[in-house]
């Protein structure tokens, strides 16, 4: 019985991970706080955005910038598809707006990766708390 | 499409033309906002509209607070090394 719990607690957790992944701000909507969810979605998203077109879509280059596409790939999934178009080498990336749009789209993918162990968190002390009670 | 979407399309294909000077800083504020909503959007336990807009404006203005004070002592620093150490050492820091 415990050990089933404890699959659900992993099953969930894992389930909250990957939508806060997803989706910015999924994993605080699917645990019901949806202003969180909101007010996380439109920044990080609009973070993410104004990068690239600071940038270009060049700015998520997964060739010769290994740590920032990390950094980037955090963002959601997506990233790795604009990864691979950007490496078809089609949208140049260069001087201080390359800088910028690196910087805004790498800071948006760590904003969410801490968006995304709240969310994990906050889950897995729910979690206890239903066990306790 | 409209002229309008493909503006805004293309935008995304070329880099913006930014100068290397000292107004490129200002592209900090946004960012500064952007970490500090989500930020607080983490902490507080209730996401109240003017709670939330008083306490993400106090954590904007102590980033920017700790930003300038250290651009002042980076600046105080570069500012003994070239102009003051190479006077008193009679000579230039170049």
């Amino acid at each position: 019985m415990a050990q089933g719990r404890k699959d659900n607690d992993a099953f969930f957790l894992g389930a909250v991970g990957l939508l806060a992944w997803a989706v910015p701000g999924g994993g605080h909507f699917l645990l019901n706080e949806r202003r969180r969810a909101i007010v996380i979605f439109v920044t990080v998203v609009l973070t993410f955005v104004v990068g690239l077109y600071v940038g270009s879509v060049g700015a998520i280059d997964p060739v010769n910038a290994k740590p920032w596409y990390v950094a980037q790939l955090m963002n959601s999934p997506i990233v790795f598809f604009l990864g691979q178009i950007s490496t078809s080498g089609h949208f140049p990336v260069y001087g201080r707006a390359g800088e910028i749009g690196q910087i805004y789209t790498s800071i948006a993918g760590l904003l969410n990766l801490l968006c995304i162990v709240n969310a994990v968190y906050t889950a897995h002390l729910r979690g206890l708390k239903e066990a306790r009670a | 499409m409209n002229p309008l979407t493909c503006t805004l399309l293309a935008g995304f294909t070329t880099p913006m033309r930014i100068d290397t000077s000292a107004a490129s800083m200002l592209w900090l504020l946004p960012l500064v906002v952007g970490i500090a909503v989500v930020y607080k959007a983490t902490k507080v336990s209730q996401i109240r509209p003017r709670a939330f807009a008083r306490e993400t404006a106090l954590l904007i203005g102590s980033i920017l607070v700790f930003i300038l004070v250290a651009a002042l002592i980076l600046y105080g620093v570069a500012w003994i090394v070239t102009e003051q150490l190479p006077a008193m050492a009679g000579g230039s820091a170049f």
